[in-house]
């Protein structure tokens, strides 16, 4: 089924009206934190105003298929390489990422770092937000996770339990579309309700994740005390894969296919284009569009988009949230820009852990607890890299079909990280840039052509394997968002300043990763070359090792949920303790991240949040009244 | 000075590429990259390259070993034809167009259309690499739904690996 996309909903808004409406729900950011609650909302009966910072234009097919075009036709193929870079709603590009001297912060891009460890962590700015981008594992928290300092003396504890988040775990797998079985993603404590079965059935392994599978299925591991045996299992994946028909007690599933103005096929299952990071070519995989869809769809939501939130405006004597000022900007390339008023009776901030507390810190709010930006999280990737003995046809299927899971908990945790580990059906694209530069060595170097190149390719490159070892991260307060007013963006903004260092407890998991994987490798008969470079941007040592550290693209923790005032900043429902109608969502609110990809966390706490915001409405339903004299809602402004 | 004809181009390419003359044509690219070619190195260079081409099959007259050995001979290790030659193989392989490297330009000139480019969105799908690995361009002409699963279609003749 493909969604249709309302005609002309990007533009049907007029900025200057809605600039007179009191909205129900003011919500920042067109992500999928933002468009689901947008949704669930609107769905409720409320009206909604969406302030979005990237281009509009972008949900319908001709949107979609210009950013095909610009992947095909750049030269660079990096992760950001389909989305136009904009210069009034900049974002970080991993291969802006330089190694950091100590004292001396990198400003050259968008993401001021001051280090000490440089990460290529990224997140994109377009309607959709960075799902439009990931590459869409789905996997719930462990229940330890949410208990870590209880358990283990590490994190921090969420005022929230696995029990309490599963049923909104259930409709963000819904939302969705997610392709899995339970039995292969029940362990290490993870639980389902009776009759549950997920949306669409699992997606195959590939032929590597098999090949691996072979020597690897059994492989015994003892870490403090405990015994594990490893097991090459699928991940939960937001794509489209094959209905499951016991699905909702029998009524089955109908997966969303693509966003378009008029009837397409693509959509449908996942083709297997191994592009899932940066694009989907046809939609396969869930992006947040299709939910955004669904709430435009209601007739109840209005969508303002190259409008870039620029301060939070607060009642010093309530400290309720009045209204968010906000610069909309004529075209992508222009300095000139509008500044617009937005007001509702809730306000949502939904641009992600970097910038909620960027636009909450830029807007003077730093919060009681002092905690506002503190606690970044994100996962910390080791990579290793090697040869299989047999062709195991790297290059196939999604970016990333299994994994191991196995050391993701346990009793080892109170003295080192857990991780996942993938697969990477991308062979060494991730470490080493493969399979273009193997080709570029074996002419350039090898002096190969005709057959020899030939037999060259199918030696190195589809022999690959590389295991990407995703390694948690715990909360530490020195690692934090901050902002400074020398450090603007063009249209004034302040930019994110990141300070950021691995803890050791993460270096541990980090160390035993490298050795762990070096006994796969043996296990598998596979040739190490792995090989980390002092000179990479993320190169970190530990007890005199040392280790090439990606970032995660996991944004989380600068705006820690919790149930006291005074060490978090926003309770359980994401709501601010200190502006009762203002709600910070998304991966800010994670007090620890474990070792799961954040994003079905994230679409769950705002199913839930979203239904404190109903409540919240009703409790305060009295009439507000509006100021209509005065001064006028906006005035034009030259940019700078 | 007769213009480099594709007939030859293509030749060359065979041999510099080990795949058919149908699946080079097939690509529709053959015309696109001649071009591309000629508008980075100018066409005395495309010329020449195509000569030693040539010569190098009349030389060896059938015998492979001694192919190769005028290939090297007379293209990989020349000065001018070598990156040349192998900026055609990458062309074909990647479907981008490597800038040369700045030694040759000193010597035998910029030519506006040196700069590494892709030739068109298509070339970038057409990539002779992602055939030779077995494996479907990332982001186009998708192999089918659990195709992943299944092992690679790569030529027999290559699984046995001369890397052990
Ligand atoms: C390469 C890559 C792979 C990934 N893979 C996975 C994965 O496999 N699994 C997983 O769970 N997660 C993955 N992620 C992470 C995932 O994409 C994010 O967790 C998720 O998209 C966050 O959603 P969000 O709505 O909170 O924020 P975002 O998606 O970042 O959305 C924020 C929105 O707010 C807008 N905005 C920002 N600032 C402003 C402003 N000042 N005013 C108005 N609007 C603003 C932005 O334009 C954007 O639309 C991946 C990320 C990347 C980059
Ligand atoms: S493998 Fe391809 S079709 Fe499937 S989700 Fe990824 S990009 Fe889309």
């Amino acid at each position: 089924m493909f969604v249709k996309f309302p005609q002309g909903a990007t533009e049907r808004t007029d900025k200057d009206a809605a600039a007179e409406v009191l909205y129900d729900v003011v919500i920042v950011g067109a992500g999928i934190a933002g468009s689901i609650i947008a949704a669930q909302l609107s769905e409720a009966g409320k009206r909604v105003l969406i302030l979005e910072a990237g281009p509009a234009e972008d949900l319908t097919l001709r949107g979609y298929e210009s950013y095909l075009d610009r992947f095909y036709s750049s030269t660079s193929k990096d992760n950001q390489a389909p989305y136009p870079a904009s210069l009034a709603a900049p974002m970080p590009r991993g291969t802006d990422t330089r190694r950091i001297a100590p004292g001396a912060p990198d400003t050259s891009a968008y993401l001021v770092q001051s280090g000490p460890l440089a990460s290529d962590t990224t997140y994109t700015r377009v309607l959709g937000g960075t799902t439009m981008h990931w590459e869409g594992k789905t996997p719930r928290m462990l229940p330890d996770d949410f208990r870590m300092r209880t358990l283990y003396g590490e994190g921090v504890d969420w005022p929230l339990s696995y029990e309490d988040l599963a049923p909104y775990y259930a409709e963000a797998e819904r939302v969705i579309g997610v392709s899995a079985d339970v039995e292969d993603q029940s362990f290490l404590g993870i639980t389902f309700d009776e009759r549950y079965v997920y949306p669409m059935k699992g997606l195959p392994l590939s032929y590597l994740d098999r090949m691996v599978a072979k020597d690897v299925d059994g492989m015994p591991v003892e870490l403090d005390g405990e015994q594990t045996r490893l097991r090459v299992r699928p991940f939960p994946q937001g794509r489209n894969g094959i209905p499951n028909p016991a699905y909702d007690g029998g009524n089955g599933f109908v997966p969303q296919g693509a966003v378009s103005t008029y009837q397409v096929e693509v959509g449908e299952r996942c083709q297997g284009n191994n592009n899932c990071v940066p694009i989907c070519p046809v939609q396969a995989k869930y992006h947040a569009g299709k939910t955004l869809t669904v709430a435009l769809e209601s007739g109840r939501v209005d969508l303002i988009a190259q409008a870039v939130a620029y301060r939070v405006h607060v009642d010093p004597e309530t400290g309720r949230v009045q209204e968010i000022e906000y610069r909309r900007y004529k075209r992508p390339d222009s300095k000139a820009f509008t500044t617009v008023r937005a007001r509702g009776r809730l306000y949502v901030l939904a641009t992600n852990a970097v910038e909620n507390p960027r636009l909450m810190l830029a807007s003077g709010l730093r919060g009681s607890s002092g905690l506002m930006g503190r606690n970044f999280m994100d996962h910390a990737y080791l990579l290793t890299w090697g040869l299989l003995p047999e062709v195991a046809g790297t290059f196939r299927g999604t970016n990333c079909t299994g994994g191991i899971s196995d050391l993701r908990g346990g009793r080892f945790r109170r003295n080192q990280a857990a991780f996942a580990v993938d697969i990477h059906n991308d062979g060494w694209g991730w470490s080493r840039g493969a399979p273009m530069t193997d080709l570029l060595d074996l002419v350039d170097n090898g002096g190969r052509y005709g057959e020899s190149l030939r037999q060259g390719l199918v030696d190195r490159v589809s022999h690959q394997l590389l295991l990407a070892f995703m390694v948690e991260v715990p909360a530490s307060p020195s690692n934090r968002i901050t902002v400074d007013p020398s450090y603007t963006d063009r249209l004034g903004n302040m930019r994110p300043i990141l300070t950021y260092a691995i803890p050791d407890y993460t270096m541990r998991g980090v160390a035993y990763a490298r050795q762990l994987s070096k006994r796969i490798f043996a296990r598998l008969g596979a040739e190490d070359h792995t090989d980390y470079d002092p000179n990479f941007w993320g190169y970190a040592t530990y007890e005199g090792q040392g280790y090439e550290i990606r970032g995660g693209n996991h944004l989380a923790g600068t705006h820690m949920m919790g149930s006291d005032p005074s060490t978090s900043v926003v309770d359980a429902d994401q709501r601010s303790w200190d502006h009762q109608n203002l709600f910070l969502v998304g991966g800010g609110s994670f007090p620890t991240v474990g070792t799961s990809n954040i994003t079905l966390t994230i679409a769950a706490l705002c199913r839930r949040s979203a239904r404190a915001m109903l409540t919240q409405l009703d409790r305060e339903q009295a009439p507000v009244q509006l100021a209509t004299a005065g001064a006028p809602s906006h005035r034009e402004e030259a940019g700078r | 000075m007769t213009a480099p004809s594709l007939d030859d181009f293509v030749a060359l390419s065979v041999d510099l590429t080990a795949f058919g003359e149908t699946d080079l044509l097939g690509t529709g690219l053959g015309s696109p990259y001649l071009a591309k070619l000629r508008g980075a190195c100018g066409d005395a260079v495309v010329t020449a390259l195509f000569a030693a081409h040539q010569a190098a099959r009349a030389e060896s007259a059938g015998d492979p070993d001694g192919f190769d050995r005028a290939l090297r001979y007379r293209i990989f290790s020349d000065d001018c034809l070598g990156p040349v030659a192998r900026n055609v193989i990458k062309l074909w392989y990647a479907g981008t167009w490597y800038g040369l490297p700045p030694e040759w330009t000193d010597s035998y000139g910029a030519q506006s259309a040196a700069q590494t480019s892709t030739v068109t969105a298509a070339s970038y799908q057409e990539g002779l690499l992602w055939r030779a690995i077995g494996a479907n361009p990332p982001g186009a002409k998708a192999p089918g739904f659990g195709s992943w699963a299944e092992p690679p279609r790569i030529d027999d003749r290559y699984l046995k690996g001369a890397r052990r």
